[in-house]
């Protein structure tokens, strides 16, 4: 493998700095002159119909400088997917759940904004409303869209090869059911936003978002503005997990009540909104039937899924999709069919989390290789390694595997956590289980058809020489991604990585399609790198110029120039440098020509030196319908190996360790790369264990804090031993690909696998609540006794 | 989510505060770490014109030693108490309690005076006050009064304390030799949690006969108020102090003590599964500690 000087190595997070001494600038960090105040009137009904909606005594509120409902705010329809734009900003005609927007405030105070709030008048009739599945697909049931009969949002009918056949074939056919519940994403940072429009009509809106570019085309699309004056800038954001992938109604209304007032306006979302605004994973209903011959090979996969959607689509078209197409590989599986229907309630709409649409299916499917492991009496591992995908090979619904060091992360798993030693040998209440994932390196297509490329970087060389700026619009959200990219520009133009400076989450910088579908090392990664080899083949253009050397034999490392032949003799250019520095007393003395002179002079001969870069996906996929959701340059694979005791008595379950090996082909940051695989972990962890949005009987959540939201605490966090498997992926740059998302695939399973060890119970509904496992337990008791 | 307006009184001494609670009565909240009441403030669960902050009044986050009893001032935190030597080595189900509740972060702040008034079912010192016999010390002004901890919780929310009163702290009277308490909390995961059950017991035992001569059993989030098993202290009381005698006692606790409910944290059938294991538990680590006393 090549050798690098800055990539791969544990570099210190550029924004490590401004975050531990507090100074880094995080949306409600920042005030404007003359700054509004907002405030949303959320339903406070499932399913409504609204009246009349009465804003004179809220604007009467001395302090009030606008309220909007969907008469300002207008009839656009938006949404994520454009074949599914089923909200607007303000409910018009009814509500569709508790929290859905009716009406916003701007005043001079916080305080104001809220009490004008209150006095807004709605008259509402009570309509019935639908809960669940069952209430929704209910015949007669209340209806949420009248563009959608039976509440359906959306179904997908798949069928690669001939399941019915393959089974017939099969020794061993296990069907099971899994179900988990609605997740939160549980981001420290609730969203807010700043909206403003300067005296020649541009908006900016700044705001808490993983991307910028869709928020700013909804914006314009909403607000009926062209593109080009609308500039959305993202500070520092505290995490989005999916959920900050799409515009929100609060932005929306935020740059209305700027547009009225003609002041900035700043909202906030409270905790207690996060909840209500919702969008995180989905609750997932599977049945899975898997069929393998008695040798251990997996024939067949028959799936049917059912998600409990909420009030509107969002992401979930492609949940749906998603939910199907990702869950056969990384197995060689030469027959699959899915039925995935998407169900519209009367509850906070559910989206894209950690995982998109996948979590849950391998969650359920990893037990099942477990149990025809068991049944045939196969180590899980062999089992695994046995069906187990190639580098080069490619799925049966058309996804194509570049590279894939999946049986090297089985190995490193069984290895770290001393499976062998371990497996067969645990007391009763002591289990080890493990399982495998993969994930899209970023999503093949962008959400809206389009030609765009998925990332435009500017790498500009400053005048005086010797430092590099780095221009992207992608986003930063706490993943690392601004430290990925400098590292890559650095080691693309060869300097250290101390003379990168970056910009990054404005869109003004470019293109750049976001952080969701762990998309960003390897596209905006690409992107960077063509932008720096750009800029340094002009600077080694004008050297090969003035030195009269072929330009192939020029290159650049660790800030010098080197010469593939004898080093010419540069002393001219070094006095024209040294000239225009008089009185200075760094300048260059080193018998290596420095990067530093070699871009002056550049510049001194072309003027600014401006690298540009860009990156697109090649064609993916195959033909069929939802061919694209799936697709993608490049897959990340992962191994995990959970040890776990189950107290008999109470039912509560520790996870004593987590071995996890990833597979993110080259690791442009190791310890960021260990980050994402721990963050995917404690993520996985939660779900699997105390994670669930719990509603009472009118549709309210009843623990929208962090206090009754159970994520994991240290306390909860086991030992995780991340061990970082590289390969060298061909569509990656330096082939690099994800870490953010996969990494949480396998946890779940392997947690589930590791307590049938323990306890002998498998358990189809998460989460693993202390409560849930002891009835498991009594139940089994129970059968056994019999 | 707002902090409402109100005003912020900061008396300090007892006396003070005790006018001001005359004065202001029922338009008055008592303020100790603010760990629950904010929390209500906030989501307006509460309403008040006034607040009377007890953190400058010194006396109040006092622990002292007596001759057979200890006090311990009302607005002694989480974290003051479980440092505390005499808590460490004579009340470890009490430290337990401290140790369990919320966090560090909360714990540097939550009073157990504040965990008492605001007499949740699931309160996690509430168990340890009920086996160590308590006394909870209140004044108003110009009078005192004494209250045996099994008598001031009142219902979920409620206690015995008056509109006008403060409570000042409690008194525990020191454990006998060859005695020994635990306390459990079971919940959905390994912090910041509000317990689904919590238990906790106290044995003492005669070293000749063998027998246990003293027994108090605790059980929280089961009932509308912490509560004492009387049944299950009925069942052990005389009992030789063994795993048969212990589990029997659970079995009572289980079936005849508690009265737990459905709800979002748990359903009544775990709970009262709960109560069985988590009273055998901790007698017999009470028993344990008995042992080495
Ligand atoms: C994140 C979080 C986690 C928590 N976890 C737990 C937990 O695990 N276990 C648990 O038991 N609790 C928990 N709590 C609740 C709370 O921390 C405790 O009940 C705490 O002991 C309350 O004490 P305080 O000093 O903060 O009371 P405050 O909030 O100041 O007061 C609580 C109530 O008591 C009254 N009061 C306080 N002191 C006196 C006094 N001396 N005289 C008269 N009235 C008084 C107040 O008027 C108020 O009504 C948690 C709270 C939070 C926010």
């Amino acid at each position: 493998m090549k050798e690098f000087d800055i990539i791969s190595t544990r570099a210190h997070r550029i924004d490590t700095p401004d975050k531990a001494t507090g100074q880094a600038v995080f949306t409600d960090d920042i005030t404007r002159p003359g700054m509004l105040y907002g405030a949303l009137l959320q339903s406070p009904h499932a399913h409504a119909r609204i009246l009349s909606i009465d804003t004179s005594k809220a604007k009467a509120l001395a302090g009030v400088k606008s309220v909007i409902t969907h008469e300002q705010a207008g009839h656009i329809k938006y949404g994520v997917s454009p074949a599914r734009y089923d909200e607007t900003v303000f409910a018009i005609d009814k509500v569709r759940y508790i929290g859905d927007e009716i009406a916003a405030v701007a005043a001079v105070t916080l305080e104001i904004a809220l009490a004008a709030v209150e006095l807004i008048e709605v008259e509402y009739e009570i309509l019935p409303a639908v809960f669940t599945l069952e209430e929704a697909l209910k015949e007669g049931a209340p209806q949420l869209h009248e563009t959608s009969p039976g509440n359906l949002c959306a179904e997908v009918h798949q069928e690669f090869g001939d399941v019915a056949a393959a089974l017939k074939e099969c020794d061993i056919i296990k069907t099971s059911t899994m179900k988990n519940k609605r997740q939160d994403g549980a981001f420290i940072e609730m969203q807010g936003c700043i909206a403003e429009f300067d005296n020649r009509g541009v908006l900016t809106l700044v705001s808490s978002t993983q991307v910028p570019h869709y928020v700013q085309r909804t914006v314009a699309m909403v607000l009926g503005m062209d593109v080009g004056m609308v500039r959305v800038k993202k500070p520092y954001v505290g995490a989005g997990f999916g959920i900050k992938a799409a515009a929100n109604p609060m932005e929306l209304a935020c740059c209305i009540l700027a547009r009225e007032t003609r002041k900035p306006v700043k909202m906030n979302f409270t905790r207690k909104q996060v909840f209500m605004y919702a969008r995180a994973r989905h609750q997932f209903s599977h049945t899975i039937t898997t069929g393998a011959k008695k040798d251990g090979t997996l024939m067949a996969i028959k799936h049917e899924c059912w998600l409990d959607g909420g009030a509107y689509t969002s992401f979930g078209i492609a949940t749906v999709y998603y939910t199907g197409s990702l869950l056969g590989g990384p197995y060689k599986i030469a027959n699959m069919s899915y039925d995935g229907y998407r169900v519209y309630n009367n509850k906070p709409t559910c989206g894209a989390q950690r995982g998109h649409g996948a979590v849950i299916a391998r969650a359920l499917f990893e037990q099942q290789v477990d149990m025809i492991a068991e049944e045939i009496g196969m180590d899980p591992m062999e089992l695994r390694i046995k069906n187990m995908m190639d580098t080069g090979d490619t799925t049966c619904n058309d996804l194509n595997m570049s590279s894939f060091g999946m049986s090297e992360c089985i190995e490193a798993v069984r290895k770290g956590s001393d499976w062998d030693k371990k497996k067969g040998n645990m007391p009763t209440g002591k289990g080890i289980g493990m399982a495998c994932g993969f994930f899209v390196s970023g999503a093949g297509y962008p959400i809206y058809r389009s030609d765009t490329y998925h990332g435009t970087v500017i790498v500009k060389l400053t005048e005086d020489g010797g430092t590099a700026l780095v221009y992207t619009a992608s986003a930063e959200i706490g993943q690392g991604s601004d430290t990925a990219f400098a590292m890559i520009a650095a080691e693309a133009l060869g300097i250290p990585l101390d003379h990168v400076r970056l910009a990054s989450g404005d869109t003004d910088m470019g293109v750049d399609l976001g952080a969701y579908s762990s998309r960003q090392t390897l596209m905006t990664g690409h992107a960077t790198k063509d932008a720096a080899d750009h800029a340094k083949a002009q600077v080694l253009e004008v050297l090969a110029e003035q030195l009269s050397v072929p330009l192939k034999e020029l290159d650049i490392k660790n800030g010098f120039i080197t010469f593939a032949g004898d080093t010419p003799d540069f002393s001219a250019l070094r006095t024209r440098y040294i000239k225009e520095h008089r009185g200075w007393i760094d300048n260059p003395d080193s018998e290596h020509l420095t990067f530093k002179e070699a871009s002056r002079i550049a510049f001194l001969e072309k003027g600014s030196i401006v690298g540009t870069g860009k990156y697109k996906p090649h064609n993916l996929g195959g033909k069929f319908k939802g061919a694209a959701v799936g697709t993608s340059p490049a897959y990340g694979c992962s191994a995990q190996v959970a040890e776990v005791t189950v107290d008999m008595e109470t039912g509560q379950v520790t996870i004593d360790s987590i071995t996890d090996a990833h597979d993110c082909g080259k690791a442009i940051n190791l310890t960021s790369v260990e980050g994402q695989m721990e963050g995917s972990v404690s993520m996985g962890i939660g779900e699997a264990m105390h994670e669930e949005v719990i509603f009472n009987d009118k549709g309210q959540v009843l623990n929208a804090d962090l206090a009754e939201y159970k994520i994991v605490t240290s306390m909860d966090m086991p030992r995780i031993k991340a061990i970082v498997v590289e390969s060298d992926e061909p569509n990656g740059p330096y082939g690099a690909k994800e870490v953010g998302e996969g990494a949480i695939m396998p946890t779940i399973p392997a947690i589930l696998n590791a307590v049938y060890n323990a306890a002998g119970v498998r358990i189809n509904e998460l989460p693993l609540t202390p409560e849930r496992v002891y009835f498991a337990i009594q139940d089994y008791k129970d059968r056994m006794a019999k | 989510m707002l902090l409402p307006m109100f005003e912020f009184h900061e008396p300090l001494s007892i006396e003070e505060a005790l006018e001001l609670k005359k004065k202001l009565g029922q338009n008055a909240r008592i303020l100790a770490g603010g760990t629950d009441l904010l929390v209500h403030l906030k989501k307006k669960l509460v309403k008040t014109d006034n607040l009377i902050s007890l953190s400058r009044i010194k006396a109040l986050s006092l622990i002292t030693e007596q001759k057979d009893s200890i006090f311990i001032g009302a607005c002694a935190t989480m974290a003051q108490i479980s440092r505390s030597p005499v808590i460490a080595k004579k009340f470890t189900a009490l430290k337990s309690g401290c140790d369990n509740l919320g966090n560090h972060l909360i714990r540097n702040r939550a009073t157990i005076g504040g965990n008492a008034c605001n007499a949740s079912p699931a309160g996690d010192t509430l168990p340890a006050l009920l086996i160590y016999d308590s006394v909870a010390l209140l004044e108003s002004y110009g009078k005192k009064r004494e209250i045996p901890i099994a008598d001031f919780f009142t219902g979920p929310g409620k206690s015995c304390i008056q509109p006008d009163e403060i409570l000042t702290g409690f008194r525990l009277p020191i454990p006998t030799d060859h005695s020994g308490a635990h306390y459990i909390q079971l919940g959905k995961r390994k912090s910041s949690e509000i317990n689904v059950v919590n238990v906790a017991s106290f044995l003492e035992y005669d070293p000749g006969t063998k027998k246990v001569i003293t027994t108090r059993i605790a059980l929280g989030s089961v009932a509308a108020t912490p509560i004492r098993a009387a049944r299950a202290e009925a069942a052990l009381l005389g009992q030789a102090p063994e795993e048969a005698s212990f589990f029997a006692a659970a079995e009572m606790a289980r079936r005849e003590d508690c009265r737990p409910i459905d709800d979002f944290r748990g359903t009544a059938g775990y709970r009262q599964a709960m109560v069985g294991v988590l009273t055998k538990r901790t007698l017999a680590t009470a028993y344990e500690r008995a042992k080495g006393a």
